[in-house]
């Protein structure tokens, strides 16, 4: 009788076209068409986050990747947004460790107007540059940081975890979005800067995947982008070794009425075999109410509200963290040693079977669900066109779980949560203070 | 194509092709024995299947002293059935790699799994199960009144949280609506089991439940294993809900004290129309238009011309009763009083001229274009379809022609006269959530001004 996981992955994703090409100016070009909707996406990635930035110049990533929404030598002020919402598109950009990427989907029958957009910024960009639309930006960005960070409960403490895990000249040290003073400090010369040394065809992948002919869509790639010119190789990240033994802890206070711990450990990069054991064991310990620590901790003993773990895909190394709120009354302390406990037992015994087939089967099944909708899909073939210059390595992720074994789970927990140095924030209510 | 990378033409936004319209998967509907509805749409986006059971059981229902009532009977659905405890549910779930979920917005409360298509039998027997047969446990009943007491000791950590219940408060004041979804400690501290149970039997009669599946399934199939596992269920109607008459008012203001924000929630609206108000449409219209999409009047003003905020947007909500018409934005503590400034001359400026044909061509086309994104998903399927279930709109409704005929009727004028008769700056309620010291002061003027703390 066929188990359950092998059952799946047999279904496993559906060999998907993809097709690879890259221009004389060195941007490659991945083509995935699909044609069972009149939409297109385009998905573009540049190889640069806030990895490239440095101590005073934090947030620079990102602030940079709002100044490519406003507008470049052919395209004025708020346009872009405005040519791509008059034909129904939908279109973001996001900024993170190690990339920055911009995104639309469209009508089918508009993908020129996405190439022509895409390829005037990432070719025309600085004759728009105004200091103007870097302070209207600067200050749209420092109330992003404090909606999204210092106005949220347990926003800072997010932050230190990260700062405690990582020394603080290594890339991750500081957040994404940056620190608010050296948000006020960036001037137009750093960004002029950034443009030219990261933002060139050779830095990126343009991924199209939706209704269309894979071989016109090339031909209109090549129309758009060719002509721009290969820029040069930016600059390698040379991080600090991050591994550290023993602990760093740190007590914050708060606004919020619930204790929570945080414990960040060390975890392999994104791609390797440890990486995936990693996440594997992240969701035997929580994902879902049957998961390990959901079960002891919110369910039985009503020790915490919440708890959570994951690994983030990140290409330095990899910051596995286990995040618990506690319950009213319930002391921060108590609910850090039982997750503890629950790690060692993990890296003394291993996973079970059942639970190793729990996290892998949701896996397989989020894969499924992520990847119904084209913008996904164009986003994880660049993932894997920058990250590892395959991007059909997309589809076949799920061999990569597959290839985990309890021992793998036992051996990761043991390395890096047990024997590996980790860091821990603790937050308590500010009234609990004295 | 004659143009090369060498004399492509940059100057303008490039020619379009010619368009594809979109279909809306087609769906069969079927009634069973006890009046149960059965929608099933075959749609091959995925090897998976999204069921869900509709049931008249929202929070339009919870009655005065039991604020959370709906929301709680939900919750408690998947903690114990005849046949199992919560335990054992949750791993059949999880083993399968599927996800249940059980809820209640203020229309109606959803039972619904999503998993691998080769399971849709066992998905389909759980979702019975659930209806049919939950016990709510006394111990179970405990734990999730603690977890609820929980939850609700923590909205105010959440300044956006604390500016919503305040503006829903006093917009609707003491009808439902006023109160949160989740309830208020004091009622969920006193309902008791008796209660829950006697709501579940009112409320979740098989005869008056919808079942919609989506995905990866053949129609004959599915309605014949929902006959199977439903079909001999009780019959039954939804109950009434009493209607929700929010209290008139002039414009007034709200500043809830929160010493040390880093920001200010701002809230600025009233009470809306039911989304069964034959100018829905209109308003859709009028949404998009004033804060429904980046380029909106609220977000080119607040944001991209003042640098006031990360994001503004404002929005008819829908409901069965007539739900808010708010504008939401969170800025910077220093310019509150201009950020509200500006909100409400946007809303007198959609009642003084009518808008552009150019505004009201870009919104509609907008509108329809956007709409078959949805459509990439077994969960968006779902989600239009429960639509036309609560709202009891006819089969047809997002067919493209329904829709652009729809679109079509709306002129300028159309959108002049729902904004003279629907948006109404002078009868505002205004919440700011932030440090009264520096919000007072630059709020003055704009309506009688209360102060609260947290």
């Amino acid at each position: 009788m066929p188990t359950l996981h092998s059952t799946l992955h047999d279904a496993a994703i559906r060999p998907q076209e993809v097709t690879v090409h890259t221009l004389d100016n060195g941007l490659r070009v991945v083509l995935h068409p699909d044609r069972r909707l009149p939409l297109a996406a385009v998905n573009l990635w540049y190889h640069v986050g806030s990895k490239n930035e440095r101590p005073g110049l934090t947030g620079f990533a990102h602030l940079f990747e709002h100044m490519l929404f406003q507008g470049s030598e052919h395209v004025s002020g708020t346009d872009h947004f405005r040519y791509l919402q008059q034909v129904g598109g939908v279109a973001n950009g996001s900024t993170w460790y190690d990339r920055t990427n911009y995104y639309e989907t469209l009508p089918a029958h508009q993908l020129d107007l996405g190439l022509w957009l895409e390829s005037d910024r990432m070719g025309f960009f600085l004759p728009a540059l105004t200091s103007e639309k870097l302070e209207t930006q600067r200050s749209v960005v420092m109330n992003e940081r404090r909606q999204r960070v210092d106005n949220q409960p347990y926003g800072l403490a997010s932050e230190r975890i990260h700062e405690l895990l990582y020394p603080p000249d290594h890339p991750y040290h500081w957040p994404v979005i940056g620190y608010m003073e050296d948000i006020a400090a960036a001037s137009l010369d750093d960004v002029r800067e950034f443009f030219v040394t990261h933002y060139a065809p050779s830095n990126a992948v343009l991924t199209l995947a939706g209704s269309f002919d894979p071989d016109d869509a090339l031909a209109r790639a090549e129309r758009w982008f060719g002509g721009l010119p290969r820029g040069p190789v930016p600059p390698p990240v040379a991080p600090p070794d991050p591994d550290f033994g023993g602990e760093r802890r740190e007590r914050l206070t708060d606004d919020v009425q619930l204790s929570r711990v945080y414990l960040a450990f060390q975890a392999p990069p994104y791609g390797e075999p440890g990486w995936y054991a990693a996440d594997l064991l992240a969701r035997v310990l929580t994902s879902g109410k049957s998961s390990l620590l959901h079960e002891d901790l919110v369910y039985r003993r009503e020790l915490a509200r919440n708890v959570a773990a994951y690994v983030l895909p990140t290409e330095l190394t990899a910051p596995f963290t286990v995040v618990a709120t506690a319950n009213p009354d319930r002391r921060p302390e108590e609910l850090e040693r039982s997750v503890a406990e629950h790690l060692e037992r993990v890296a003394a015994d291993g996973p079970r079977e059942e639970d190793l087939e729990r996290a892998r089967n949701r896996v397989l099944s989020g894969l499924y669900e992520d990847l119904q909708t084209l913008d996904a899909r164009a986003d994880l073939l660049s993932q894997h066109a920058t990250f590892f210059d395959d991007p059909r390595r997309a589809f076949d992720e799920a061999a990569s779980y597959d290839a985990v074994s309890a021992e793998d789970v036992q051996r990761f927990a043991r390395r890096h949560l047990v024997e590996g140095g980790r860091a821990v924030v603790t937050v308590v209510p500010r009234e609990e203070v004295g | 194509m004659t143009e090369t990378a060498a004399t492509v033409d940059r100057s303008g936004p490039p020619p379009a092709g010619p368009l594809e319209p979109y279909r809306f998967p087609a769906f069969g509907r079927r009634a069973l024995a006890g009046g149960l509805q059965v929608l099933a749409a075959p749609v091959a986006r995925a090897p998976l299947v999204d069921l869900s059971l509709v049931l008249p059981a929202g929070g339009r229902f919870d009655p005065p002293g039991g604020a959370g009532l709906a929301t709680l009977v939900s919750a408690l659905l998947d903690e114990g059935t005849e046949a199992r405890s919560a335990l054992e549910i949750a791993g059949a779930v999880e083993r399968l790699g599927g996800r249940l979920e059980t809820g209640a917005d203020w229309n109606v409360a959803t039972i619904s799994v999503r998993l691998l298509a080769e399971f849709l039998e066992e998905g389909l027997r759980l979702l019975a199960e659930l209806l049919l047969t939950p016990t709510f446990p006394a111990d179970e009943v405990e734990r999730t009144r603690r977890q609820r007491l929980t939850d609700l000791l923590r909205r105010q950590d959440r300044p956006g949280v604390v500016a919503s219940d305040h503006f829903n408060a006093l917009v609707y004041g003491d009808t439902t609506y006023g109160r949160p979804l989740v309830g208020v400690p004091e009622d969920v501290r006193s309902v008791d089991r008796q209660t829950l149970v006697g709501f579940y039997r009112r409320h979740y009669a098989p005869g008056s439940a919808t079942l919609i599946g989506v995905g990866e399934l053949d129609p004959e199939g599915f309605a014949g294993l929902a006959a199977e596992v439903l079909g001999n269920a009780s019959p039954g109607e939804a109950p009434a809900a009493s209607e929700i008459a929010p209290p008139p008012a002039g414009r007034r203001v709200r500043v809830v004290d929160r010493p040390g924000a880093a920001q200010c929630e701002l809230r600025v609206g009233h009470a809306g129309v039911p989304r069964t108000h034959p100018d829905w449409t209109a308003l859709s219209v009028l949404d998009t238009l004033l804060g429904g999409k980046f380029t909106s009047r609220l977000n080119l003003n607040l944001r991209e011309r003042h640098g006031f905020t990360y994001g503004v947007s404002s929005r008819f909500v829908p409901r069965l009763g007539p739900g808010p018409f708010v504008v939401n934005t969170a800025v910077a503590n220093p310019v509150a009083g201009a950020a509200v400034r500006e909100v409400l001359a946007e809303l007198e400026r959609l009642r003084e001229a009518p808008v552009s044909e150019d505004e009201l061509r870009d919104t509609k086309s907008y509108v329809l274009g956007v709409f078959p994104y949805t459509l990439q998903t077994v969960s968006g399927v779902l989600y239009h379809l429960e639509n036309l279930t609560v709202y009891g709109l006819p089969d047809d409704h997002y067919a493209p022609e329904r829709y652009l005929e729809r679109l079509e009727a709306i002129t300028a004028e159309e959108v002049l006269r729902v904004s003279r008769e629907r948006v109404h700056p002078d009868r505002a309620a205004i919440v700011a959530v932030g440090p009264a010291a520096e919000l007072v002061p630059q709020l003055e003027g704009l309506g009688e001004l209360e102060v609260v703390g947290m």
